[in-house]
């Protein structure tokens, strides 16, 4: 069996009364193309705060390439190869798209080893990227699509071991998300990063990923292939029939 | 400019300030001081503050601990070495009331540090009324006006060198991030909280050395003086009016901030604070960016002129 990235065991987010995210527990393998779906309000943006530390757990474990990291600040999960990107992107706006990568390659990336050689600076991320030619361009004045891109170079430059994908399709026209979706499979296939990808955007998602992990209310609902997982009643009915899977 | 030509530049500006004790009058020479004391406190304060967003009133605060540190220790220790230690006291202070309330943000952040002077101020006038039973401090045996000079033009000389290093550097980065977007800095390995903790404290030195240099200044110390708030306000608006996010420009605002302050004082000495007070208003409303945002449209004017005069 393939070296686990990430486990979590057992995680409960609670913010007050109400439960955000309900005892789910998720193993990721190294390498590993995962989706989260699931309906609005599911828990999918809270489970990644927690594994990546930016929320901490009522309970639950969460370790990480076998060191348990939980309650520890985001940081450390950072340095740890959790990287992530935002729902809405949170680049550093007054900074140049290329010093926006060299973040990353300046905290969490720093002596952690490259996917591979083409990696070793922001510029070569950028040009993996495709947008290369922005470099010098302050990252606040890219258009929203390219932002999404930037912060997905940002995650990189943290060489990380799992990316975390938070609806980086969101608001792309077809064609944009057809090539984002490619670009993903290539960190997956070029770099042997892991990526946990959470998509509103289910149709696409299914087509690229290897296994779906669904969210309901919380809770877990269903993981297994896209197919095994489109075929299950309960994930139907949780879409209450739409019939987008 | 290079970070290796900006410092070199600074040192070669420090040692021709350097020089102004035997070139000027009595009177120029102490407005010279206040300018240079300005340079000093501002640029230190953008260090931290103007890069990371958290607006600290603090520095009355620790200038006025390291004037304590002089107050308290002249006659004991030379002078020169007062100075360092009334930074290093201003700077242990920092770190330990930042580890405790830099978690907190924008107003409140600000309102914390404001209300940590007047702990302070409190705190000795307490003490020295207990304790000493005395309400203030004479200072006798002081260096002369050159010597102070000196001393605090070497302070803020290490004050702009120091922000020219941290800008360039990788705890530079850090702080940028924290003030662009905190969160996001964290989850790309930043460990904010040691990271902000260290910058104020950095910055909190050369507050603190300030005051320890300047106290001798006085030849009466006591809390309500050196723990003017007036001196914290005074360094957050002329960054601002400067452009808090750069270097040059808190250091280009304290002389213009400083001469206008005098200049009015003599000409209006009853309207004077309406004066700048409708001054800093205007700014703040038309200029928010601070002078510095001005230097493009500067340089541009003078591009435009240079080629003018070419065809001409």
């Amino acid at each position: 069996m393939a070296e686990t990235v990430v486990a979590a065991t057992d995680v409960t987010v609670r913010f007050g009364g109400l439960v955000a995210v309900d005892h789910v527990s998720l193993e990721v393998a190294r390498g590993e193309l995962l989706g989260i779906i699931g309906p609005n309000g599911a828990g999918k943006t809270t489970f990644f705060h927690a594994l990546s530390g930016v929320v901490r757990p009522t309970s639950g474990r969460l370790v990480v390439a076998g060191d348990d990291l939980t309650g520890r600040p985001a940081h450390v999960f950072a340095r740890h190869g959790v990287a992530r990107t935002f729902q809405t992107p949170r680049v550093f706006r007054d900074m140049t798209a290329e010093a926006n990568v060299r973040f990353g390659l300046e905290f969490a990336g720093r002596g952690r080893p490259a996917g591979r050689d083409a990696f070793a600076d922001a510029r070569s991320i950028l040009d993996f990227l495709g947008i290369g030619a922005a470099a010098g361009v302050p990252a606040g004045e890219l258009t929203p699509a390219r932002q999404r891109l930037l912060e997905i170079g940002m995650a990189l430059g943290a060489r990380p071991r799992v990316l975390l994908l938070d609806e980086v399709a969101a608001g792309l026209t077809e064609a944009e998300v057809e090539s984002t979706a490619a670009l993903i499979r290539r960190v997956r296939d070029e770099l042997g990063i892991a990526v946990v990808w959470i998509e509103h955007a289910v149709r696409v998602l299914m087509r690229f990923v290897e296994r779906v992990v669904v969210l309901h209310q919380g809770r877990k609902l269903a993981d297994g292939t896209p197919g095994a997982v489109a075929a299950d009643r309960d994930v139907v009915e949780a879409y209450l029939g739409e019939a987008v899977i | 400019m290079s970070p290796r030509r900006a410092i070199a530049a600074t040192l070669a500006a420090a040692a021709a300030v350097a020089t102004l004790p035997w070139l000027t009058s009595d009177f120029a020479l102490s407005l010279a001081l206040t300018c240079v004391m300005y340079a000093g406190l501002t640029v230190s304060w953008s260090m931290f503050s103007g890069v990371t967003n958290y607006l600290s009133l603090a520095t009355a605060a620790f200038f006025g601990i390291g004037a304590y540190v002089t107050a308290w220790g002249l006659g004991t220790l030379p002078y020169a070495l007062l100075v360092p230690t009334g930074g290093l006291v201003a700077a242990a202070f920092a770190a330990l009331f930042g580890a405790a309330v830099l978690h907190l943000r924008g107003a409140y952040f600000a309102v914390i540090t404001f209300g940590l002077g007047e702990l302070v101020r409190h705190a000795i006038t307490y003490f020295e009324k207990t304790y000493a039973h005395t309400v203030g401090r004479v200072i006798v045996d002081v260096p002369g006006s050159t010597a102070v000079f000196l001393t605090v033009l070497a302070v803020s000389a290490a004050a702009v060198v120091t922000a020219l290093a941290v800008r360039a550097s990788r705890f530079g980065l850090a702080l940028a991030g924290i003030g662009s977007d905190e969160a996001r800095a964290e989850t790309l390995g930043v460990g904010a909280r040691r990271t902000k903790v260290a910058g104020f404290a950095l910055s909190a030195f050369f507050a603190g050395a300030l005051g320890a240099a300047m106290a001798v200044r006085w030849t009466y110390i006591e809390p309500n003086s050196v723990f003017n708030p007036f001196i914290g306000f005074q360094t957050v608006l002329i960054s601002m009016v400067g452009g808090a996010a750069t270097i040059a420009g808190p250091l280009a605002a304290s002389v213009v901030f400083s001469l206008l302050t005098e200049f009015l004082r003599l000409q209006f000495p009853y309207l004077f604070l309406m004066l700048l007070g409708a001054l800093l208003i205007a700014l703040v409303l038309y200029l928010p960016g601070g002078l510095a945002s001005l230097a493009p449209a500067v340089r541009a004017w003078l591009a435009r002129r240079a080629a003018g005069d070419a065809r001409g």
